[in-house]
């Protein structure tokens, strides 16, 4: 089974918030996560962390944690940050 | 003013007239990009100009300006990185919302409430745009997710040593440094991004960037708005450390940041040792769409040299801060309190009234002109005259901000009218006395305005008469005979006459059968209350306007005139004085009294024979001057000296030259001197006497008026200018 979520076009300091707790209630459920990050236009570094500790939480209980659709603003708004859509799906080195 | 028991205010008071100056870059930066500049620095300036108002915005926590500007910024960003080509739609988004950034600054400094419903509105907008390209990045072809510019060095858990130690394994050129950076909470709140700073410091040279997750706890135990990463980038650059300081210094304060040569690295530490991390070598320049093959065909991106538009925020009110003229010399500018510059303007005159005292008494006690006290004092007044120059060139400012605030009100205007209307500007530089362009900026708008919705026909009626859709009106300034000339012309329909004439008679303004030169029908439109527009637009067409433009450009000692030509155009003319806190002016005596006219309206002094003078009817005098006659006024009488008389054979007349082209002469009793006065202004609880300008302190510590003698003469009332007008035509 897969837990889909889709993130909202601005992953900026105010969205973080409410990133973490939807990212908390898909933990609570079973099955791979896969996050469709097509909407998103800005990265921002708080909500970045909060999708990192998500990731390691969900390799933690054994699940699957997946980035898809990421735009090339995106992409490079990570590489900015030392991150591909990779390296923050596994949440860790 | 500024409270200057409260640095914090004086430094936010700095920021704002730091703001003046960066909305002027970005002004000229989306100009030139509206014109079709190529020049990757043009992006560049507009792009620093919102960055540096943010990050001054975020230090004093302003976060609607923060708000809007970072949006702003991030599509700026874009279009500098070439992912978004900005149309002139798009550019005339971008000046909407630069005058709305000018709002906003506008409205934090003056503590004014938020327009934050016309944020959103142009945010959306502007971000409809970057809905473009996103729509066009994730395209499957161009999900290409990572290229050869970015290669991923994973070490392993627990190998603290393993990138700071790459470096220097590698043997690191002199060239490189390490700087490491963790962000604070509060610099989210300022609206900073560390992808923004590390952007910044790639554009320097080749970065690599690492970051830290030691520090991230579970998801479970996170405080969603705690930063908990830090990042390391390492940059192989020749730049030297302020620069790399510079990257920060809107984040100052609100980071650990240490910068080091890599050999220090392993010294000094003020972040923790770098636990598990991702490291991305960024090539520089930054390729967005980074394709295996893009990195063999970069787009150089000129490095950012943010020094040039995002000067560090003063400190004090006087600050020296360098400025990067256009053709990249730098020009050193001291900023002063204007409170300062008053002073020392008050201080000049008072010199000036204490060297004319020092001159009569020198005079009065009978010294030789070619006594040395006398040669001394000849020097002392030439000295004088150029220290008064030299203190006036300090308040003297371009109209440049002035024009600028124009070709706000012509898009703003031509929006609201639905005429595509292009503003040409010309001759910026040209520099008046600050008092005049603060109070020069009402009546241009209204000119402006005018010109926009009278002046240019609809586009259907240009297309008609054969004229491309797009309106032209000209602003320009220059320096004529020791004036300023402001002129503002379009090329519109130019003003129909025979329907300003009946419109004027209709109104009762003019009698029905009194001829009229074009000239003067042209000067009708000055009139209170005269209104040609049939219909009432938003933007003109109450009735008032061109009587109170004439009225401010006065009282500013300043002249209109106009200029129009049917179907080609009209052109409003404004002439000012340099300056208002000096006046050159003759010196004259009416009935024992001493007075001031303004020397560059009296055209030539007469002495008035017996032939020279006809009534009209009783009291009504005309004067003849080569072949033509003019009014006579008896200033004594005008002012309530003396009685009216009837024979003014041996008086002395001064030969007047008003707005309107017209002539007048003033009977005066006699000429003292021709001289620079200073001009102190009349306080508010006097009673307002027409013709009354203002008033000066003479050489021997009179106070004399100045006279205002177009005022004077208006004051006389219609009848006279209708005499006025007729013997105008003899």
């Amino acid at each position: 089974m897969t837990v889909n979520m889709t993130l909202p076009a601005r992953l900026d300091v105010a969205a973080a918030g409410q990133l973490a707790e939807d990212l908390r209630s898909r933990l609570s459920d079973t099955g791979d996560i896969v996050i469709d990050a097509g909407p998103v236009a800005h990265l921002g570094a708080l909500c970045l962390q909060v999708l990192l500790a998500a990731a390691t939480s969900a390799h933690a209980a054994g699940r699957g944690f997946r980035l898809i659709q990421m735009s090339d603003r995106v992409l490079e708004q990570a590489r900015y940050m030392g991150f591909t859509p990779e390296t923050i799906a596994e949440g860790k080195p | 003013m500024t409270d200057h028991n409260d640095p914090m205010a004086e430094i936010k008071a700095s920021f704002f007239i730091e703001c003046e100056e960066l909305l002027e870059s970005l002004q000229d930066g989306l100009q030139e990009m509206d014109e079709g500049s190529e020049d990757p620095e043009t992006i560049n300036v507009v792009f620093r100009a919102v960055h540096s108002i943010k990050g001054g915005a975020g230090a004093f926590g302003l976060e609607e300006l923060v708000r809007f500007a970072h949006r702003y910024e991030t599509v700026l960003d874009e279009v500098r990185a070439h992912r978004l080509e900005a149309d002139s739609e798009a550019h005339k988004l971008f000046f909407a919302a630069a005058d709305h950034l000018s709002d906003l600054v506008r409205a934090s400094r003056d503590d004014l409430p938020m327009p934050v419903a016309e944020s959103d509105r142009l945010l959306t907008s502007l971000e409809a745009l970057l809905g473009d390209v996103s729509d066009e990045e994730v395209r499957p072809e161009d999900f290409e997710p990572l290229g050869v510019s970015l290669t991923l060095d994973l070490p392993d858990l627990g190998d603290l040593s393993d990138v700071e130690e790459a470096p220097e394994a590698e043997e690191p050129p002199a060239d490189s440094w390490i700087v490491r950076f963790k962000p604070e909470a509060e610099l989210f709140d300022t609206g900073n991004e560390p992808q923004m700073l590390i952007r910044n410091l790639c554009a320097l040279g080749e970065a690599t960037v690492t970051c830290d997750l030691t520090d991230l706890p579970p998801l479970e135990s996170l405080a969603p708005e705690t930063p908990y990463l830090s990042w390391t980038i390492t940059l192989q650059s020749t730049c030297d450390e302020a620069e790399i300081r510079e990257v920060f210094e809107f984040v100052d304060g609100l980071c650990e940041l240490s910068i080091q040569r890599p050999g220090a690295a392993l010294e000094s530490e003020s972040l923790p040792p770098l636990g598990p991390s991702v490291t991305a070598e960024i090539a520089r320049p930054p390729e967005p769409t980074a394709a295996p093959t893009a990195a063999t065909d970069p787009a150089p991106e000129p490095p950012e040299p943010a020094a040039a538009a995002a000067p560090p925020f003063p400190d004090d009110t006087a600050e020296a801060a360098p400025r990067k003229s256009k053709d990249g010399g730098a020009k050193s500018v001291v900023r002063v309190d204007l409170e300062r510059i008053e002073r020392l303007v008050n201080l000049v005159g008072e010199l000036v009234i204490n060297q004319a005292m020092l001159s009569q008494s020198l005079g009065e006690a009978g010294l030789s002109p070619h006594s040395d006290a006398m040669n001394g004092l000849e020097e002392f007044q030439r000295l004088t005259r150029d220290i008064q120059d030299s203190v006036m060139m300090i308040r003297a400012q371009p109209v440049k901000s002035l024009f600028q605030r124009m070709s706000r009100i012509v898009r703003e205007s031509s929006a609201a009218v639905k005429k595509d209307v292009r503003l040409i500007t010309e001759g910026e530089s040209t520099e008046v006395d600050k008092t005049v362009i603060e109070r020069l900026a009402d009546p241009l708008t209204h000119m402006i305005r005018n010109s926009v919705d009278h002046g240019l026909e609809s586009p259907e009626d240009r297309g008609k008469a054969g004229k491309p859709p797009q309106g032209t009106v000209h602003l320009t300034a220059a320096h004529r005979s020791g004036r300023v000339v402001i002129e503002v012309s379009d090329d519109g329909g130019g003003i129909d006459r025979k329907k300003v004439h009946q419109v004027a008679i209709t109104k009762g303004l003019v009698p029905p059968d009194l001829p009229l030169s074009d000239n003067e029908i042209d000067n009708l439109l000055f009139l209170p209350g005269f209104s040609t527009a049939s219909q009432v637009s938003s933007l003109s067409g109450r009735g008032v306007g061109m009587d109170v433009v004439k009225t401010s450009i006065q009282s500013l000692g300043g002249r209109i005139s106009i200029h129009s030509e049917r179907g080609r155009g009209t052109t409003f003319s404004i002439s000012l004085p340099l300056t208002l806190a000096v006046l050159d002016g003759m010196v004259v005596n009416v009935a024992g009294e001493t007075l001031v006219l303004p020397l560059n309206v009296v055209v030539e002094t007469l002495s008035l024979g017996p032939e020279d003078v006809q009534m009209l009817r009783p009291g009504a005098f005309v004067v003849r001057v080569r072949g033509g006659f003019v009014p006579l006024y008896d200033l004594g009488v005008m002012l309530g000296y003396r009685p009216a008389r009837d024979r003014h054979e041996g008086a002395i007349v001064l030969l007047i030259s008003l707005d309107d082209g017209s002539r007048a002469a003033l009977v005066i009793d006699a000429i003292h001197d021709q001289r620079q006065v200073v001009i102190k202004g009349l306080d508010d609880s006097f009673y307002r006497a027409p013709g009354i300008a203002a008033a000066t302190i003479l050489g021997d510590g009179q106070i004399a008026l100045i006279l205002d003698p177009a005022d004077i003469i208006a004051a006389e009332g219609p009848l006279r200018g209708a005499e006025l007008a007729l013997t105008q035509g003899v």
